[in-house]
């Protein structure tokens, strides 16, 4: 029995069919046709006390509603889901005093208040004691440099400090669990490093249980020792780090242009994606290294540009597919 | 207790998210104010437009000038009122789209509640202006002299007209939980309703009557309080039940209440 239990849990909406054509439309007056489309299908897991947990997924995976029937947004269409004992949305207002939730993009300030101001108001919305308030505030305000921008309306301010902002909003009230929705993105470096480095000391010196989504494997590295990634609606691996690091962590991708578009055959790398000049070739570092891959490619063709990328999940779950790896 | 002490909470609440919102709009101090004056203005100009009409044809459907303004007024005044705590109903929909409803939803208030503190319109307190200066106006130009019975028709008429007109932006609202635009519907049904009772009811066809009386309510708003306050008779319904606005308002704005948090359960199964 974790602090969050999911079991089963499913979520299906019901589009309206859109038919073709005038006289389709006309029908589609009367009669309205119905398709299933499905978010979330049995998926299970079990979060303790005090984990940080990845939640990681391609776009349209069914992340955001899973974490929005989490957070009592959304109703369930079947399955059991708990949260700190409650059921979220039966118990919503209940559930949201236990629960704090970062946006990612979209922020919960008062848009046209300095900032200072959403926190006075959260402190009334919340039933926050002035002591509480106090507390919250100078730590928050210590780590995250709040005071810098206190009297800034929250629409001026920019995207790290609107972050930051958020982040100390929803621990304002002392949450047991923390949903934080693509908390990193668009950051530049060094803001991501800071609330890395909050989010981290948030889990570990109060004991909040994180749920982390998110696109940047970094941040997952970085924060999480368990992972759970979602695809087309299940869970396809829910486990430790090191695993999935010891298989697919080495791999990295050389994206070469070429000044005209040839043939390559390279040996210790996979062409996986070509389109004109562009190349798109997977490698595993420890078979092959940059250098000696670029070279080789420079021995077959005139290399225009080049970079390298780290794999992003939705090649990693690719290649989950292709070599098998689907763990419940 | 808890009841009662959660209410108090509440009330504290919404007077700290109300002086925010106002607060807010101070911020732009030139618009605040243009605004304000804006709107005393427009409604102004249409009082003079009614004078110039009547000018030619001195009185319509047995309704003087300053009788006219007074009805007219009345509407204005609960509109106004209307405006400050519920206009912003009409941005839900925009909210939804940008994904920004759910904050509404992970909070430990209820959204409705929330929802309606967001915003506190102070330019409305340009119609104010308006309408609470023309009633008087027409109050000392028509000699009326009130007993205390008439006023708490005046106050019923302007409570209940608020809560009308409030339950039906409230009504129009909540379409926004199963499709997505819904303020079209405000210029589309809403407005021409409510432009068609700046006029005396009985120049309408009996059917649009009986829709403005029974269906949208809006007829208790102005005509039916304005009959009974100005001693006026028309010809099917019986002045009395300008009496009961405030009766109405408390049924209109209970039916669309219930109805926007039917379409808040939509939104909690089927998403956006």
């Amino acid at each position: 029995m974790g602090i969050i239990d999911v079991n089963h849990l499913s979520k299906q909406y019901f589009i309206a069919k859109r038919q073709e054509g005038m006289w389709g439309a006309v029908r589609s007056l009367f009669h309205r046709e119905y398709i299933t489309k499905t978010a979330v299908e049995d998926v299970s897991f079990s979060i303790e006390a005090g984990e940080m947990v990845g939640y990681i997924g391609p776009n349209g995976a069914g992340k955001s509603t899973t974490i929005k029937m989490l957070t009592g947004i959304l109703v369930p269409t079947a399955g059991e889901v708990t949260v700190g004992g409650l059921v979220p949305y039966q118990e919503r207002q209940k559930n949201a005093r236990q629960i704090g939730v970062v946006f990612g993009q979209r922020s919960q300030l008062w848009w046209d208040l300095p900032t200072i101001e959403s926190f006075e108001l959260l402190k009334q919305v919340y039933a926050i004691s002035d002591q509480q308030y106090r507390k919250n505030m100078d730590t928050f305000t210590e780590i995250l440099r709040l005071d810098e921008f206190y009297q800034t309306p929250v629409r001026q301010l920019s995207l790290g400090q609107r972050m930051r902002a958020d982040i100390a909003a929803s621990l304002l009230h002392d949450p047991a669990i923390l949903f934080l929705d693509e908390p990193t993105i668009g950051l530049d470096v060094v803001a991501k490093e800071r609330m890395r480095t909050f989010i981290q000391e948030m889990n570990q010196e109060r004991g909040i249980t994180v749920i982390l989504t998110t696109h940047d494997m970094a941040d997952i590295e970085r924060l999480c020792k368990r992972m759970i990634l979602i695809d087309q609606g299940r869970v396809m691996y829910d486990g430790g780090l090191s695993k999935i690091r010891d298989r697919f962590g080495k791999s990295r991708i050389l994206i070469v242009d070429l000044e005209k578009d040839t043939d390559i055959q390279v040996e210790g790398a996979e062409l996986i994606r070509s389109e004109g000049n562009r190349k798109w070739l997977r490698f595993n570092r420890e078979e092959i290294t940059a250098a000696q891959l670029i070279q080789q490619v420079s021995d077959q063709a005139d290399i225009q540009d080049l970079s390298l990328e780290e794999p992003e999940i939705d090649s990693i779950i690719r290649q989950m597919y292709e070599e098998g790896m689907s763990v419940r | 207790m808890m009841f009662i002490s959660s209410w108090v909470r509440g009330t504290r609440l919404y007077f700290h998210m109300v002086a925010a919102s106002i607060r807010a709009q101070m911020q732009y101090r030139y618009g605040f104010f243009m605004n304000i004056i804006g709107w005393a203005m427009s409604y102004a100009g249409t009082a003079v437009t009614m004078w110039v009409m009547l000018y030619s044809f001195q009185s319509l459907e047995g309704w003087s000038f300053w009788q006219l303004i007074f009805l007219f007024a009345l509407a204005v005044l609960s509109w106004g009122v209307c405006v400050i705590f519920f206009f912003h109903f009409r941005s839900l929909d925009q909210y939804i789209l940008n994904g920004t409803f759910d904050r509404f939803l992970v909070r430990p208030i209820h959204p409705f509640f929330h929802f309606m503190a967001m915003k506190f319109d102070v330019g409305a307190f340009g119609q104010l202006l308006f309408s609470i200066a023309a009633v008087t106006l027409a109050y000392i130009q028509l000699n009326l002299h009130w007993p205390i019975w008439k006023w708490g028709v005046f106050l019923s008429a302007v409570i209940g007209g608020t809560f009308i007109q409030g339950g039906i932006l409230v009504l129009i609202s909540a379409i926004a939980f199963w499709t997505t635009r819904s303020e079209r519907f405000y210029w589309v049904v809403m407005f021409p309703a409510k432009s068609m009772m700046n006029y005396p009811l009985s120049l309408y066809p009996r059917a649009l009557q009986w829709v403005v009386t029974f269906i949208l309510p809006f007829a208790f708003v102005n005509y039916l309080p304005a009959l009974l306050l100005l001693d006026k008779t028309h010809p099917s319904i019986s002045p009395y039940w300008g009496a009961f606005s405030f009766a109405v308002g408390l049924v209109v704005f209970g039916i669309c209440y219930r109805i926007w948090m039917m379409g808040l359960n939509r939104y909690k199964s089927a998403g956006s």
